[in-house]
Formats: C-alpha cells, structure tokens, sequence
C-alpha cells in the first residue's frame, strides 16, 4: 500500500516537473472531419521533428512542445467550439491556441482567446471580418494572426488570376477572342458572393458570361445543367464548389467528352479519392489548392512527401499548423520568452517560409498576398494524377492540359 | 422576524416535506453558491450555457409538453431572440441590457404569427408545419446578407457583464426566474386550461374555451422566453449566427423535453443539466470524445426505452408517492398522507403510475 503510494507521488512529481519544460499548443479543429485530422496531422509532423530537434530554445533552455487536441466539433455546434476553446485555456492552460474552420465559429472563439490574451494562428477560416477586428481595436485583436487560407477576397483574386492565365491558353488554343465561360456554383450562400463578383470581373477579363447554374452542393446528376452549358458553347465551366456535386459534375464532364474544362473551387478535387470517386472520369478537372510536390518554398516538397510517408495522402490546406508551429518557434527563439505580448511585434515583422506560403502579415495580420508566396495554386487531374500547373514560374509546374478538340 | 419565521414554516411546509422539491431548492442554492466554491472559468462557462439551454427547453416544455402545440422548429424563436438583439444592439449603440427585451418581444411577435397561421394544424402536420418556420427564416437571412451577416452571421456583439462570474450570475438569475416563472404558469389556472386543450381540444371548446386565444397566448409566452434565451446566448458568445437557428437546436431542444420528461418544466431543465455537461465532459476523453454524439443517442434511446415518459417523472415516482385518497404527494417512506393521514399502500411507488400501468 505504502509502496503504491509512494510510487504515485514519484510518478505525479516528474510529470509535474516534464510538464514545466513543455510549451503547449492546443489545436483546434474538427477532429472527425478531414479538416480537424489535418489540423492534428500538420501540428503531429511540427511537435516531432521540433522535439527530436531538441524542442524550441527560450531564453537559453530548451523546451519541448506539448500538443493539445481539442476537437470543436464547430461544423455541428458554435457553442461546442467556444468551449473547447476556453477548455484548452483556463483548463489545459494552453500557451498557443492553433486551428480553426467554420468562420462563425471562429468569430466566436477569437473572442475567448483574446479575453485571454493569448495568441490564436487561425488555420482555416477565410472569412476578412476576422482580420477587419484587427484593425478596428488593434489592443483587443493583436493576439489573433491568420496563417491559412488568405482571407476570402485574396482567395478570389488568386482564383482570377489562375482564370486569367488559362483564358489566355484558351485564346491561343481556339483562336478566340473571348472565351466563353458558365458559372456553376452549388447553392449554398457562401457561393453568391462570388457569383456576383465573378459576373462583375470576367467581362474586364475579355471573357464572355454564358450563364450561371446554381445545382444542389449534394446534387448525383447534373445533366440538365452540363447539356444547357454545351449549347450555351462554354469554354470553360468555372466551379464554386464545396459538395459532393464536385465529383458529380467531374464525372458527367468525362462522361460527355465535353470540350469544355473546368476550373475554380472544387473542394473533392482537392482530395486524392477524387479520381476513384469519378471514377477515372475527371479528368482535366482543376482547382485552386494548397500543397502539391512543387517548390512553393523551399520545404513545400520535403514536407508533401513526408506527410503523404506518414499518413499515406496528400495534406489538405489545414494541415499548415505545421507552419503555424514552426512559426511561433521562430517567433519565440528570437524573443527568447513565451509571452503574448512580447510575440506579437515579433510575429508582425517577421517573414516566415514555410511549407504552404511565405507569410508575412498586414496591419489587419491577414497575410499578404502575393503570387507564389501566398496565392496558392491550381491543379489538375491528368490521367488520375492530380498536377500543379500555376503559377508557371514556380519549379516543378506542368503544363495546363485541354481535352481534344 | 415575522418574516424569518413565516419563510421558515413555508420551508419546513412546502418544501422540505417532498423530495424533489428539497433537492430543486438544493441545486438553486448550488448554483448560487458556484463561483465562490469552484470557480473555474470552464466549468462556469458550461454552467452558463447550460442555463441558457434550460430555458430554452422549458419554453418549448409549455408549448408542445404542457399544450401538445408540439414544435419542431423551436429554434425559429431563439433565432429570432438572438439576431433581433444583437442587430439592434450593434446597428444603435443600444446596451444589451434593454436589446435582450427587445429579442424577446420580436420572437413573442414570431411567436403570434407561427401561432396564427399553425392554428388550425394538429399532431404531425403542426409539427411539419412548425419545422419550415426556421428554413424559412435561414432562407430570409441569406438572402439579405448585408443586413444579416449571410452564412457568419453578426459579430462583435457586446457582453452583458464584463467578468465571467458576473455573466454567470446573470445567466442563473435569468434561468431561475423564467423557468419558475413558466412553472408558476404551467400550475395555475392557466396552466390547467392547457392541459384541457392537449387532452382533448375539442371537449374543451365545448366547455366555451376559446382554444384559439389561449394557444396564440401560449405560443407567445413561450416565444418570449426562447427569445430571450436566444439574446441572452448572443450576446454571452458575442455572434449571432445562423447556428441559432438550425435544425439540429430545433431537435435538441426535442430530446431534452422528451428526456427530461414532458409537461414538468422542471424535467426538460434537469435534462439540459444533465446531458449538456455530459457531452461535454465526454469531449475531454480523447478515446470516446469525438463518439460523444453517439453515446449521447444511446444514452436518450436507452433512458427513453426504460423510462417512457422521462426521467424525471420516473426518479418523482421513486422518491414520492400519491395520497389515494386526496392525490397529495407524500414522500415514498411515508406509511400515512401527510395532509389527510390516509394510509399510502403504494410504498416506494406512485399509486398513479401503477394505474397507469395497469389495463
């Protein structure tokens, strides 16, 4: 009896003391959703190869870092997601909180972090409001820094620009003028704003609107939308897509040997199933993605190629908690301390190149966008391989592919 | 003193004589007390939340319990609360303090037009019908983004207190006042006359009830405390989005009622009390924390299986007994009626749930 004792108060005593050399990051995700696992996945790569590195040096002494996993459960529940927020700092006293997806949500639990003062990297949320808080009470918002994806209007802008390069493909391809384009976003409300921009911005492009569809994001059959954009005489067919209407829409592509391509937002596209789901269909089907094996930076390629080792596919965009760790590394080793707010000015100044971007902040900590630093970049499905194609100037870029005409 | 000693023997009369209402004044008096025995800013948020969601759940208990006005789109009122508040209070510089009324007195005004139109539907197609009520809304906001913040919804809303204990205190205070408030209903006069209508709506207009005022009149006293649940969550989260008025609220809100037992008040509230900080507390488990959905359905499916008309109802029939003679209740060890000295036969179990038992 006394031995037990004796060997829990042992036991107690030197978790007490390894728990004093760690540093705590607590990730917040949707844990049983793909955006939650990478989340975890990005963050589980950054705390292993810091730790056997040694772990991140503060002041003259070494610390390891302590991952904390909390699951917000944000895609069913915003009160879910504030308390596992305020769980993982007034109970797990997390240090960096790290994560976050549905934007709702996230306004609601950057609110807890900054009653908190600590700092929060968003890793998942493009929604500007969260940034434009920022700017408005700078003391309160400081602590909150975006580090994946750019806000939502860079994000349209870098799908622009992709637009814009394949337009001009598609110019010297069909000796056209003015591409014809058709809009086919899934009817949900975050697609409209997007519409109404697209509608505004293609004809300044040189390029012709042939008409818009809005199927259902969970649509199996979109038949009457592909027929009307062929008659319409659609070059390209751009997607806001999130749903599994995506695969739907891949697949009946390939099925009708349309001559069309498309390209935009096409979240199942962005995952490696997709070429199985469509049933070795989607092919030429591209969108704006995150991390490919092309040198964005310089680790952009070691890192695709030892996530997809480790947990054998390809990381989504959430998975740059990786960054967002080895961010806040950097930030403290120069700072030589952990405290809020002393890494705030340290993190406004500071260029990082990381796997996904090369970051550097603005005055409403959104991060600046810049083709390929931050912009992201297209891909596409060629023959059930999913290959970077844009921006051309990045090494390891291959040629955008149209079907045969 | 007068009075000291007249609360004492309302105390020792009314309450310490039954069970459920010594331990209903017992978690008031914990709730309390909370913050200066255990105050942990994570536990009083859960707390908080907890008292927001009871009320919530009371109101729907008065509607579909008490009425059989059974609304699957409850959500539509503490939506309504909730965007009604925040917009107000965002748009104007108006404190929380007066905006949480006024949610209210919108969702009361939602209240009143779902009842009107829903008046002549019963059973199923009522609650169809009550379901479309918050699509409806959702559809609205999202085509009005500028005016409602789409899909984020509104952000950036003041809180009512600045310290998370005075938050807590005003969620508690306002969660014993409206669920005592709703029982105080539900028990009087008022109350019975909703009973009649459930039972059988068409003997009660036969009695020269008029059906209609009274439903209209329970569809806004149970939109005014949704409402205010709905603004008082608002502005403890700070946004208000289209989460409040999702489907999902709507079929919680279902599940606590049915649990917690139908047509108590008290029994949708314990049932908040109970499996909102469950859920919760199974989150801290990694290994079944992101099944805590799961294992909150087995739990409802299991306690609704051995305990069909709830649990609270249930653990009652355990603790108290009724008098055969003048259906007072009496504590189950009790061998004689406290009030009338009739013998309980029925020990250990209410002599009304064996007849309702028995063919």
């Amino acid at each position: 009896m006394m031995r037990s004792f004796l060997m829990a108060v042992a036991l107690a005593a030197a978790s007490t003391a390894q728990a004093q050399g760690t540093i705590k990051f607590a990730i917040l995700g949707p844990m049983a959703f793909v955006q939650g696992e990478n989340h975890w996945a990005g963050a589980e790569m950054a705390r292993d190869e810091i730790n056997k590195a040694g772990g991140i040096a503060v002041g003259g002494k070494k610390m390891q870092v302590e991952l904390i996993r909390a699951d917000t459960n944000e895609v069913q529940s915003v009160p879910d997601a504030t308390n596992a927020t305020e769980r993982v700092i007034s109970r797990d006293k997390a240090d960096f909180l790290i994560g976050g997806f549905r934007s709702e949500a996230v306004l609601a639990m950057q609110e807890i972090a900054m009653d908190s003062k600590k700092i929060f990297l968003g890793a998942g949320a493009a929604d500007a409001r969260l940034g434009e808080n920022v700017e408005k009470n700078y003391d309160r918002y400081k602590y909150w820094f975006r580090v994946t994806p750019t806000k939502s209007p860079d994000l349209f802008r870098s799908l622009v620009a992709i637009l814009g390069s394949i337009g001009d493909q598609m110019r010297q391809a069909l000796k056209k003028e003015q591409p014809a384009v058709a809009i086919v976003a899934e009817k949900t409300a975050w697609t409209e704003p997007i519409m109404k921009a697209l509608q505004a911005t293609l004809p300044k492009m040189k390029m012709e609107v042939v008409g818009t569809w809005q199927p259902s994001a969970v649509a199996t059959d979109v038949t009457a939308e592909l027929s009307a954009i062929e008659r319409a005489g659609a070059d390209i067919v751009f997607t806001v897509i999130s749903g599994p209407v995506g695969i739907s829409l891949g697949r009946q592509m390939g099925e009708r040997n349309m001559k069309a391509v498309a390209f935009g937002i096409n979240v199942e596209a962005q995952k490696d199933e997709f070429w199985a789901a469509t049933a070795g269909k989607g092919n030429f089907v591209s969108t704006l993605d995150t991390y490919s094996e092309v040198e964005i930076t310089p680790k952009t390629v070691p890192f695709v190629r030892a996530f997809k080792e480790r947990y054998k596919k390809a990381p989504t965009y959430t998975a740059a908690t990786y960054d967002a760790i080895m961010m806040l590394k950097a930030a403290i080793e120069q700072a030589g301390t952990t405290d809020a707010d002393k890494l705030v000015p340290v993190l406004e100044k500071m260029e990082h190149v990381g796997t996904a971007a090369v970051a550097s902040w603005d005055k409403r900590h959104d991060l600046i966008w810049a083709v390929g630093k931050t912009a992201g970049i297209g891909v596409q499905w060629q023959d059930g391989k999913k290959v970077p194609f844009w921006p051309p100037e990045v090494k390891g870029m291959q040629p955008f592919k149209m079907p045969a005409r | 003193m007068y009075w000291l000693r007249r609360g004492w023997a309302e105390l020792k009369n009314e309450v310490f004589v039954l069970p459920s209402r010594t331990a209903v004044l017992a978690w008031a008096l914990a709730l309390l007390v909370l913050p200066y025995v255990y105050g942990d800013p994570y536990v009083l948020r859960i707390v908080t939340l907890t008292c927001l969601f009871a009320i919530f759940a009371a109101s729907w208990d008065l509607l579909a319990g008490y009425t059989g006005q059974v609304n699957f789109g409850h959500a539509l009122f503490f939506g309504a609360g909730a965007y009604a508040s925040a917009l107000v209070s965002l748009n104007f510089g108006v404190t929380p303090w007066v905006t949480v009324w006024i949610g209210a007195l919108v969702a009361t005004a939602f209240g009143v037009v779902v009842g009107y139109l829903c008046q002549r539907l019963r059973g199923s197609y009522l609650s169809l019908a009550t379901l479309a009520f918050p699509l409806i809304a959702l559809g609205l906001l999202f085509a009005f983004p500028d005016f409602s913040g789409g899909e984020l919804g509104v952000s950036g809303l003041r809180r009512l207190a600045t310290t998370v204990t005075a938050n807590y205190y005003v969620a508690v205070l306002a969660m014993l006042a409206v669920v005592f408030g709703l029982w105080l209903i539900a028990d009087s006069k008022f109350g019975l006359v909703l009973h009649a209508i459930r039972d059988d709506e068409v003997a009660a207009r036969a009695s020269g009830i008029n059906t209609p005022r009274y439903k209209l009149a329970v569809f806004a006293v149970s939109a005014f405390a949704a409402g205010l649940a709905g603004a008082l969550f608002a502005h403890y989260i700070r946004v208000a989005g289209p989460s409040t008025l999702e489907t999902a609220l709507s079929f919680q809100v279902v599940i606590w009622g049915i649990f917690g037992g139908a047509a108590t008040i008290y029994g949708p509230v314990a049932a908040v009390f109970i499996l909102y900080p469950l859920t919760e507390w199974l989150a801290n488990f990694r290994a079944i924390g992101e099944l805590r959905l799961l294992i909150f359905a087995v739990i409802v499916l299991l306690v609704l299986l051995f305990m069909p008309r709830g649990l609270s109802p249930w653990v009652r029939d355990r603790i108290e007994t009724a008098c055969p003679r003048c259906k007072q209740r009496n504590r189950a060890w009790r061998s004689a009626c406290r009030l009338c000295g009739a013998p309980l036969e029925n020990r250990g179990r209410s002599a009304i749930s064996e007849k309702l038992k028995s063919p």
